[in-house]
């Protein structure tokens, strides 16, 4: 029986390859969607639980308080003494490791010199992870101060082989390290990555600063590993007041949170977790579940619009004893054939398409043909799959009744009643609109938010590192970088122009409020030329400048600053700042530095010789490939021993809307997809809709009806449908991207364009899909189709 | 065999019913071959469907080898169909994509037969019937004639006590009508297949033994043949 079940599906497949191609491409392509979303969901979800101590390693975060004891905010990095001190008075606390930021360092070895992510971590670092080391031992390889682990692509750039182990290299151009160990190159998702490990002493020995016990600043992730059978919530409980007892001053808490949830559930609210990449995710399972349903669904629509083909046979197969269970399985079986061939073709696009998907998202996932997850993972989106897809078919083609279907009489419900097959193709039509309209408005967004005013002109300036020789020499750098004519301005700054990377608070000014103590206001260092280079707008007073010594103590308002103090005439009135009092000089107007979709913090720029990046703008009469050579040229002349990145400020810019960018690539591919899948399954339910009644078009053709007339006809049954799909997905679409927009401060509006331009590209798309079945009908031969009656 | 009393059947349409059988009672014995004849819409194929438990009557009772069949569950009706009636269609009604073997070897699978017992059923049908060299072709490789010996071929395979065949030869030619005919009088007197059939030609109905005559739902006339 199965055998010969098998056998007649694959027959009829062959037979009807139009069909078969119809239901299998879209299968595939649905499968492979789904596949590549679930594979990406499961990267996300392995975020940080490669290791074997991952479910026991937490990370101290700290709550800070307003003066009521109202979080604020929630913050990851804490104080250089907390780990010590966490350790001295807990006991449950086993083992732990403080880590720096990842950050460009300079490793060298006399041939080679190059800038690799580094941290600086405490040795026990490499007892909390259990890397794959090559070659040293890990529960060495940090305990001398100057020591290096690197990865085994690091250690390859550098020495072009893995087999360096004691040998020395010349780290930042300050000391010399000895590799105690090299690594297997670390998969991508993981928070704490690198490409070279130093030790935290080097790091106090390097700089002075970290060294000092401090409470003040917090800079460091601590990370710790529990006894465990610690009961986290009892605690965290006990951790309450815990700083405060330390530092009097403090108006904080630290607790610890499972280092596992950090990436999927680290946005944090009022001091609780409210999700966070967990939302992309959920957002990316339901889009594959989507997808994959719109691929059943054009297959539960072919499967019962065939339904005159298979009358016959479900009547002769009735009459001579088939159980209803006996063809149930039967469809089922044909289901899974489709769904099998579908599933191995979109294993081939998986391959495919992989390296694709790798690149638009920045991420590495490979399908591991040797893992069994991977396989279990195939075989139930199979089952599923086929199971979706089968049922419908199998139940409505197995409940036909034997007379009806060899007389071929079978009954279609006429009129506006909504058959299942109708309201799927609705339901098909609803998603992807939803999409069409997701992709528009996110579009419509990344636009509005790079088009938003930033206050200055990022338009030809760039920045480099401010680092080595830089520091002294900066004087002179600057004299031959303008002179060169390369760059028409050139100024240093604490932080670069594209991200916020400081603010403060606790300024003081005539006429606050107490309350205006906890205003955050960003803050810039810079020195010389500052608003020239970047072409800041000053609104009132002037910059910095050399003519006036008494400069060093000023300071620069923002029109927000101004606006949040209240100050009537601001230049030359004085606040305090950072416990000394300075001169306001200017007033400058807003401009976008942290996150673009935010509105502009209030802000200050203040004189000071701290500075971490050189920014300049290039003269507009040279051309971008020369300026730069000339940059390279001078940079390197002056710091040797560093090599010179080029930034361009736009192209940093750029990067803070990846996020947005990424989920509007993705809604734009399977949105493209759903649509294409979705028209796949309208042609071949046209086709067979246009096979039924060409009979009746026939007769209408003889009484002198025209080919428009009866297109018209065969069309607007389906447009219907489309019609009915886009009425209901509009509101549908209109509440969710609502809610999305919502998320951004500044953000677009919905006008109604969008969701005219999705009507009509939807109706557009559906008429183009049926119009050469319809047509092809109604250029049948009238006398072809009715001889047979 | 069969006992039809008082068989009524019509269709309820705004009201008005428009009856298609009008209290039918007759008797159909083990061995009988009976033809069904009368105009078009005297309501024969639906009588024969009624038989054939394909349709329900509206009213009256049915009784099948001694067991009132009026209205069946689908299971036991299945079980019917398995192993005491096989169907013949005017349009035969082969499945297209089953080769002549395969379809006669579909209703022993749903019998669940052994293979062994199936291939030799089936061998000895295709002998029988003289389509031996035809077993791999599909049905639109073979004549209309053809195709009607396979559709008995199967209908038999099942070994069934009796066998309902709606216009068996509409569609054929006069001499493959006659050789299907003959086949039919064969299989009633030689294996005592009960035989009932539809049929608008007088001479196919002389190759039974008994015709009932039906005019708008009534059964006018109940004949034996004489041979």
């Amino acid at each position: 029986m199965f055998k010969l079940n098998l056998k007649i599906a694959l027959r009829s497949l062959f037979r009807n390859k139009v069909y078969a191609a119809i239901n299998i491409g879209g299968l595939a392509i649905g499968l492979t969607s789904c596949l590549l979303l679930l594979l990406y969901a499961g990267y996300e979800w392995g975020y940080d639980r490669q290791f074997k101590n991952s479910p026991d390693i937490y990370q101290a975060m700290i709550n800070l308080n307003d003066q009521k004891g109202e979080v604020i905010r929630t913050i990851s990095q804490s104080q250089n003494v907390m780990l010590a001190a966490l350790k001295e008075e807990f006991p449950e606390v086993l083992y732990g490791a403080r880590i720096t930021d990842v950050y460009k360092r300079l490793v060298a070895n006399g041939q080679e010199s190059l800038k690799l992510d580094s941290r600086y971590v405490d040795p026990d670092f490499l007892k909390l992870f259990d890397y794959h080391f090559i070659s040293g031992n890990p529960t060495k390889a940090l305990n001398d101060p100057n020591s290096i682990v690197l990865t085994e692509t690091a250690a390859k750039r550098i020495f072009g082989t893995t087999d360096v182990l004691n040998q020395k290299v010349r780290f930042e151009n300050q000391v010399d390290l000895k590799v105690t160990g090299v690594i297997k190159d670390l998969p991508t998702n993981i928070t704490y990555g690198f490409e070279s490990l130093t030790t935290f002493t080097l790091y106090e020995n390097l700089n002075q600063w970290p060294k000092k016990p401090n409470w003040g600043s917090h800079d460091y992730y601590t990370l710790i590993k529990l006894n465990e059978n610690t009961d986290i919530e009892a605690f965290n409980i006990k951790l309450k007041g815990f700083v405060g007892k330390h530092f009097a001053a403090a108006k904080e808490d630290v607790f610890i949170y499972p280092l596992t949830k950090l990436h999927l559930y680290g946005t944090f609210l009022n001091g609780k977790s409210i999700g966070g990449n967990i939302k992309q995710l959920q957002l990316f399972v339901g889009l594959s579940i989507g997808i994959l349903l719109i691929a059943c669904i054009n297959f539960m629509n072919l499967a019962t619009a065939s339904t005159q083909g298979r009358a016959k046979e479900i009547g002769v197969k009735k009459t001579m004893g088939a159980s209803r269970s006996n063809l149930v399985f039967q469809f089922m079986l044909e289901s899974f054939i489709l769904t099998l061939i579908g599933i191995l073709l979109s294993i081939i696009l998986l391959e495919f398409s992989l390296p694709m998907f790798n690149r638009l998202l920045g991420i590495e996932i490979v399908f591991d043909y040797l893992n069994p997850t991977n396989w279990i993972l195939i075989f139930s989106v199979l089952v599923i799959t086929g199971f979706i897809s089968g049922s419908y078919p199998s139940f409505y083609l197995s409940g036909f009744n034997v007379i009806q279907s060899l007389k071929k009489s079978l009954n279609f419900k006429k009129g506006y009643a909504l058959t299942f097959r109708q309201v799927l193709v609705v339901i098909q039509f609803g998603f992807s609109v939803v999409l069409i309209v997701a992709t528009i408005t996110i579009y419509k967004q990344i636009q509005f938010i790079k088009n938003m005013p930033l206050g200055y002109r990022s338009n030809g300036l760039l920045e480099v590192a401010h680092e080595g020789l830089l520091y002294e020499k900066f004087n002179l750098l600057k004299t031959r970088l303008l002179s060169s004519g390369a760059v028409v301005g050139v100024t240093q700054s604490s932080g670069s122009i594209s991200n916020k990377n400081s603010s403060v608070r606790g300024l003081g000014w005539v006429g606050m409020s107490e309350s205006d103590k906890m205003i955050d206001f960003d803050q810039i260092y810079t020195t010389h030329d500052f608003t020239k280079t970047v072409n800041i707008r000053l609104l009132a007073g002037r910059d910095f400048d050399r003519k006036f010594a008494s400069d060093t103590a000023a300071i620069l308002l923002s029109k927000k600053a101004v606006e949040v103090m209240h100050l009537k005439s601001p230049v030359g009135t004085s606040i305090v700042y950072q416990g000394t009092k300075r001169n306001v000089v200017g007033v400058f107007d807003d401009i976008v530095w942290g996150d673009p979709s935010k509105v502009a913090a209030p802000m200050v720029i203040a004189y000071a010789d701290i500075s971490d990046v050189i920014t300049m703008r290039l003269n507009p009469d040279k051309s971008l490939s020369e300026s730069t050579s000339i940059i390279n040229k001078l940079v390197k002349e002056l710091n040797p021993n560093f090599p010179v990145e080029i930034k361009f400020i736009d192209g940093l810019n750029e990067i803070k809307l990846k996020n947005e960018k990424i989920l509007g690539t993705l809604a734009n591919l399977f949105g493209c997809l759903a649509i294409f899948i979705s028209c796949l399954g309208l042609f071949g339910l046209s086709s067979f809709s246009t096979a039924q009644r060409i009979k009746e078009v026939s007769i209408r053709k003889i009484l002198g009806a025209s080919i428009t007339e009866l297109m018209t006809l065969l069309s607007l049954s389906f447009l219907k449908l489309i019609f009915i799909a886009i009425v209901i997905a509009l509101p549908v679409a209109y509440y969710i991207m609502n809610n999305w927009l919502m998320h951004f401060e500044l953000r677009t509006s919905l006008n109604l364009w969008v969701f005219m331009a999705t009507a009509t590209l939807t109706l557009l798309i559906s008429i183009l899909t049926i119009t050469w079945q319809t047509y092809r009908a109604a250029k049948t031969n009238a006398v072809d189709a009715l001889k047979y009656e | 065999m069969i006992q039809l009393t008082n068989i009524e059947k019509y269709y309820a349409s705004k009201g008005v019913k428009n009856y298609v059988l009008r209290l039918v009672t007759t008797t159909i014995k083990q061995g009988e071959f009976v033809s069904i004849m009368g105009p078009s819409g005297a309501g024969k194929s639906t009588l024969l469907n009624i038989i054939g438990m394909l349709e329900e009557p509206t009213y009256g009772t049915y009784e099948f080898l001694g067991e009132d069949v009026t209205s069946l569950n689908e299971r036991k009706r299945i079980e019917l169909y398995r192993n005491h009636i096989g169907f013949v269609f005017q349009a035969y009604h082969l499945i297209d994509e089953m080769t002549v073997y395969e379809n006669i070897e579909a209703p022993l699978l749903y019998k669940k037969i052994g293979s062994s017992e199936r291939a030799s059923r089936i061998a000895d049908l295709l002998d029988r019937f003289n389509i031996v060299a035809k077993k791999d072709l599909f049905p639109n490789q073979l004549s209309g004639g053809q195709q009607q010996l396979v559709g008995i071929a199967r209908a038999l395979a099942a070994q069934p006590s009796i066998i309902l065949a709606d216009e068996p030869t509409g569609n054929l030619q006069s001499a493959q009508a006659e050789e299907i005919m003959t086949l039919f009088k064969k299989l009633n007197q030689e294996d005592g297949i009960t035989i009932i059939q539809v049929t608008h030609s007088e001479k196919n109905a002389q190759y039974g033994n008994r015709i009932l005559h039906i005019a708008d739902g009534v059964v006018k006339e109940d004949l034996a043949v004489l041979s």
